[in-house]
């Protein structure tokens, strides 16, 4: 009875400070009066319900409150709806830009698949062959199940009913049967894939997407058990995958899910069994942990396993290092973000959404400080009639909450605007479909939140400095009645700066990557780019068997020669500047004399054929490019070796670097001549050629192999390419297609385009992200200016009455005005600096974390223009801002000035 | 002034329609309210301290009840406590409630009489 009775006060306590000067003394004094007469007819249940009732009258109570300080603040907004205006505008455009950041990148890198084991799932961080995946598999105590899988797997897909339309290329994912098992998904209609139905040697079934459902069939519900023709072959359609499920670790949605219990008639990837082949890597094993097994301790376990596994191969290298041979990722999200790069890329994300909105922020804020003295005298009459400090400051405060939320909603239609905007950028046809994230509840419910924080966190502070009023003068003056002295950390001073040092760090960040980016993005041929014209063809996609491609790529070359009508050509097995996420994946080490002289480099790998580099004009900086014996010595290695095509043979290959393999492998000695190996092959240098970029301008340590017979029997995802120059395209294009119909009418080219046309598109995904950073920029720079003019006019303006006393004592207006810009370039010099230490520092962080940042800053961090020219412009805007007001308090006759007192 | 209707009020909150019914009597404070409601209905109804001043705050925006600067006998004053009374308006709600119940009772009478003759 005691304890309730003691609760109860400490709730009445809690009481709004409204609520509590009228009834707060009754109300103690009621429940001292009552508890006993409770404890004595209810018993417990009488003191819970006690206890019970203030407990849900509290937040009523206080909601209550709320509802009036609302009303005022409305009604206080409508009064003045310039202020409004420039808030909600200021608020909508922060908000607008983080939700739309939010909504956008962060949503697609963070949300889980639409599956119900998303959190459970792992993947190692290399491809393994599917033995060790069946291996993994019977790992029972680790994996609830283990799936295999090929992303981006390109289709030839010709519909039903449209036989003698031009078949399309369809990015889909090749699974293994318990795909969906593993992921813990259901069908939307049909079925999905399960191991016992799909077993090898059934017909083949294919499950289709939803976004394939509805684009090419028109979301037809009697779709399931029709035919699609895919590569040729027919597959049936058993079902359809729910909506909004694209695919796991998917980056690119992907439309159809093919068993890999299809012919390699069907799916070439499968071909040169594959799926029995202990040394073919070719799989990304995706696993549902087991309940109560975390990804530390499966990732422990997995090493030793695969260690045995690596062992037990004779045919594999002897490995004796003590690395970790398994890295394990969560992949529940379209991109397996590594543990150790979350907080990098969260860090990023939240860097540049906080400097958003603390620029918002800040000009609210110091809106609300400008409001708030012009609103002294009213202030100090509600105080001085017994209005509390606490009350005023509420006031204040939902005021700002207000505002903010107004502006939240703004902002949320804003974000929304870009993002329909976004979806209807047309995306390249031929290339993987691109993600389309529709704003949710999840971004209103962040727009909400970063509202209500924002608007209470920065209408506290000018709230409390209002609000501390020394009455009698404010009375008698309005205005402060001592001249507020030069405060060198005052904190209208604090607010300019800190306004400009986060416009400085967001406009010169987003400007080091927007600049660097379109400076390392423009790639320069040695010819004009709209000469050359890339095709591709992938006979085996076209229903060949893989002696038959062979036999028409061998043919290819003669024809194209014989036909005059090409100037040069050359084939490879990807298209040139082709995009490589990340430093490649393959290690190269230069066989030294000895193990310590032996240097490591991560390369890619391209492979190409004969005359590459001469199509490109590029020169040979020393030794020779590959020639068509070169492509035959691999043809006659690997028919003597056999299926053991990939191991370690004693045969040894030509290869070229590129210069900065080369310089990174031998230093400044000559490359030619030396020895190399990857994980698979040793290679003899006998070229060396210039840096060539890759499609989004990046430089990376590249090595070029001969195209061999495996290329030509498993076209990779891109098909063979080929490369022509000539002088004039549509003679060059009717010409190939004139010699490849000769050789086999069936055979379909795509991915026909332009060099100029293909860098181009290879640039799409990133001009997208530069659009975005351009649009924060842009915004950045508006709120800036807002924020900035708001600041300085409110100091100015606090300085009339001196600026009056001053020019009654005889200053000129030139005189004045040089005062007040004076002080405001100390300010903007402060401000500069800061800004410019900010985002240098963040800057050189984000880029020693990824280096896809680091090309970007390397460059951007020099280029003058922005390094002059944002200072420059900030500066300028805030000179401005400060000359306006100051000019106007000059101008006013300096009786009237000093009148106002 | 404006005349406000009664009838917009109606029908009252229970714990409204029994603070009124109260005050009906003459002036109160809380705790008077609650001792009399809770004898009125043989302890069925109780308000409960937080809610009976949440109530009496809304009834006193709402201008059907106001704090009482009179006193009763100076013998039977709690100096201590703030008594309430009905305003105009609250004893003409108070009324309209009343007959609105006293209209279900009837409502009630004549049905039972039907179904039992």
């Amino acid at each position: 009875m005691n304890l309730a009775a003691r609760i109860y006060q400490r709730l009445a306590q809690a009481f709004p400070h409204e609520f509590k000067l009228a009834y707060g003394d009754d109300m103690m004094q009621l429940g001292d009066d009552v508890v006993e007469d409770v404890a004595k007819r209810g018993g417990a249940p009488g003191l819970i319900r006690f206890i019970a009732d203030i407990a849900i009258r509290l937040p009523i109570e206080y909601l209550s409150e709320m509802r009036h300080d609302m009303r005022y603040a409305s009604r206080a907004l409508i009064k003045s709806p310039g202020f409004a205006l420039v808030g909600i505008v200021s608020m909508g455009l922060g908000i607008g830009l983080t939700t739309n950041i939010y909504g956008s990148a962060w949503t697609l890198l963070t949300r889980e698949l639409p599956a119900a084991n998303a959190k459970r799932l792992v993947t190692p961080e290399k491809p393994v062959s599917y033995y060790y995946i069946e291996q993994y598999r019977a790992q029972k105590n680790l994996f609830a199940g283990v799936a295999a899988m090929q992303n981006g797997v390109p289709f030839n897909v010709g519909l039903q009913g449209q036989m003698d339309a031009k078949p399309e290329r369809i990015f889909g994912q090749l699974v293994s049967p318990d795909y969906f098992s593993v992921l813990g998904v259901e069908p939307q209609r049909g079925r999905l894939l399960s191991p016992e139905l799909d077993k090898p040697g059934e017909a083949p079934v294919v499950v289709i997407s939803d976004r394939f459902w509805r684009t090419n069939f028109n979301s037809d519900p009697n779709v399931v058990g029709q035919t699609l023709r895919l590569n040729g072959q027919n597959a049936t359609i058993v079902g359809i995958s729910p909506r909004n499920f694209e695919g796991a670790l998917s980056m690119n949605p992907a439309e159809l899910f093919v068993p890999v219990t299809v012919p390699a008639t069907l799916a070439p990837e499968l071909g040169n069994d594959v799926l029995h082949q202990r040394n073919a890597k070719e799989f990304q094993a995706l696993m549902c942990l087991a309940p109560g097994v975390t990804i530390d301790a499966a990732e422990a376990a997995l090493d030793g396993i695969t260690r045995r596994l690596d062992e037990q191969d004779p045919s594999a290298p002897t490995r004796e290092d003590k690395a970790k041979r398994v890295v394990l990722l969560p992949a529940g999200t379209r991109a397996p973000i590594p543990r150790k790069m979350r907080p990098v890329i969260a860090g990023f994300f939240a860097v540049l959404m906080g400097l958003v909105m603390t620029i918002a922020c800040m000009n609210l804020g110091t809106m609300l400080l400008a409001r708030g003295a012009n609103r002294r005298k009213e202030f100090a009459i509600r105080l001085s009639v017994g209005a509390s400090r606490f009350r005023l400051v509420r006031q204040m405060v939902s005021e700002g909450i207000l505002l903010s939320l107004l502006g939240g909603i703004a902002g949320f239609a804003l974000a929304y605007g870009l993002s329909v905007l976004n979806s209807h950028i047309p995306q390249p046809a031929g290339e993987p479909l691109q993600p389309i994230i529709a704003l949710d509840w999840r971004a209103a419910v962040f727009a909400f939140a970063v509202a209500v924080v924002c608007g209470i966190g920065f209408s506290l502070a000018p709230a409390l400095q209002a609000t501390n009023v020394n009455l009698l003068p404010a009375l008698k003056e309005g205005l402060a009645l001592q001249l507020p002295g030069y405060r060198r950390f005052g904190l209208r001073n604090v607010a300019m700066v800190t306004q400009l040092t986060g416009s400085l760090m967001l406009l010169l960040i987003t400007g080091f990557l927007v600049l660097g980016f379109i400076q390392v993005n423009s790639i320069e041929t040695r010819f004009n780019p709209k000469t050359m014209v890339l095709l591709s063809i992938d006979p085996v996609r076209d229903g060949y068997t893989p002696e038959k491609g062979q036999a028409l790529f061998e043919k290819l070359p003669e024809r194209l020669r014989s036909s005059g009508m090409v100037h040069s050509f050359a084939l490879a097995a990807q298209p040139p500047f082709s995009v490589v996420d990340d430093d490649g994946d393959a290690q190269l080490t230069a066989d030294g004399a000895h193990d310590s002289s032996r240097v490591q480099k991560l390369a890619v790998r391209q492979i190409v054929g004969a005359g590459y580099f001469a199509v490109l004009n590029e020169p040979m900086l020393t030794g020779r490019e590959f020639e068509e014996p070169d492509q035959q010595r691999q043809i006659q290695r690997s028919q003597t070796d056999g299926a053991r095509a990939g191991g370690t043979g004693a045969v040894v290959l030509p290869v070229v670097l590129n210069e900065s393999l080369a310089r990174g492998l031998f230093g400044d000695s000559s490359a030619l001549g030396k020895r190399v190996r990857d994980d698979k092959q040793s290679y003899e240098v006998v070229g060396v050629v210039h840096n060539l970029k890759n499609g989004i301008g990046m430089t990376q340590s590249i090595y070029y192999v001969p195209l061999s017979q495996r290329d030509f029997e498993r076209p990779p995802f891109g098909g063979i390419t080929i490369l022509v120059r000539s002088n004039a395209r549509t003679d060059a294009l009717s010409g190939i297609r004139g010699v490849i119909a000769s050789i086999d009418p069936h055979v379909t080219l795509f991915n026909v385009q332009t060099l100029s046309e293909y860098l181009e598109r290879s640039r799409y995904v990133m001009r997208s992200s530069l659009r975005n950073y351009a649009s924060i920029r842009l915004f950045g720079l508006i709120l800036s200016a807002i924020g900035l003019a708001g600041v300085t006019a409110y100091a100015v303006a606090q300085r009339r009455r001196e600026i009056g006393i001053r020019m009654a004592l005889g200053a000129r207006q030139t005189q004045v005005l040089r005062l007040v810009l004076r002080e405001g370039t100390a300010l903007i010099i402060v401000g500069t600096a800061l800004g410019f230490l900010g985002a240098v520092a963040m800057a050189k962080i984000l880029s020693a974390l990824t280096s896809f940042f680091a090309d970007a800053f390397k460059v951007g961090t020099t280029d003058p223009r922005l390094l002059v020219g944002a200072p420059l412009l900030l500066a300028a805007v805030t000179l401005f801002a400060c000359y306006v007001p100051a000019r106007k308090a000059a101008k006013i006759d300096p009786l009237q000035a000093l009148r106002q007192e | 002034m404006i005349e406000v209707d009664p009838h917009a009020f109606v029908p009252l909150k229970t714990q409204w329609f029994h603070i009124l019914l109260s005050l009906a009597g003459g002036e109160q404070h809380g705790y008077g309210i609650m001792q009399e409601v809770l004898q009125r209905t043989s302890g069925k109804v109780r308000l409960w301290p937080a809610t009976l001043y949440g109530s009496i705050k809304r009834l006193i925006e709402a201008e059907l009840i106001e704090e009482s600067d009179e006193r009763p006998a100076p013998e039977l004053d709690d100096a201590r406590r703030r008594y309430y009374r009905l305003t105009a308006l609250g004893r003409r709600v108070l009324d309209a409630e009343c007959e609105r119940l006293q209209e279900l009772v009837r409502a009630i009478h004549v049905k039972r009489a039907m179904v039992t003759e």
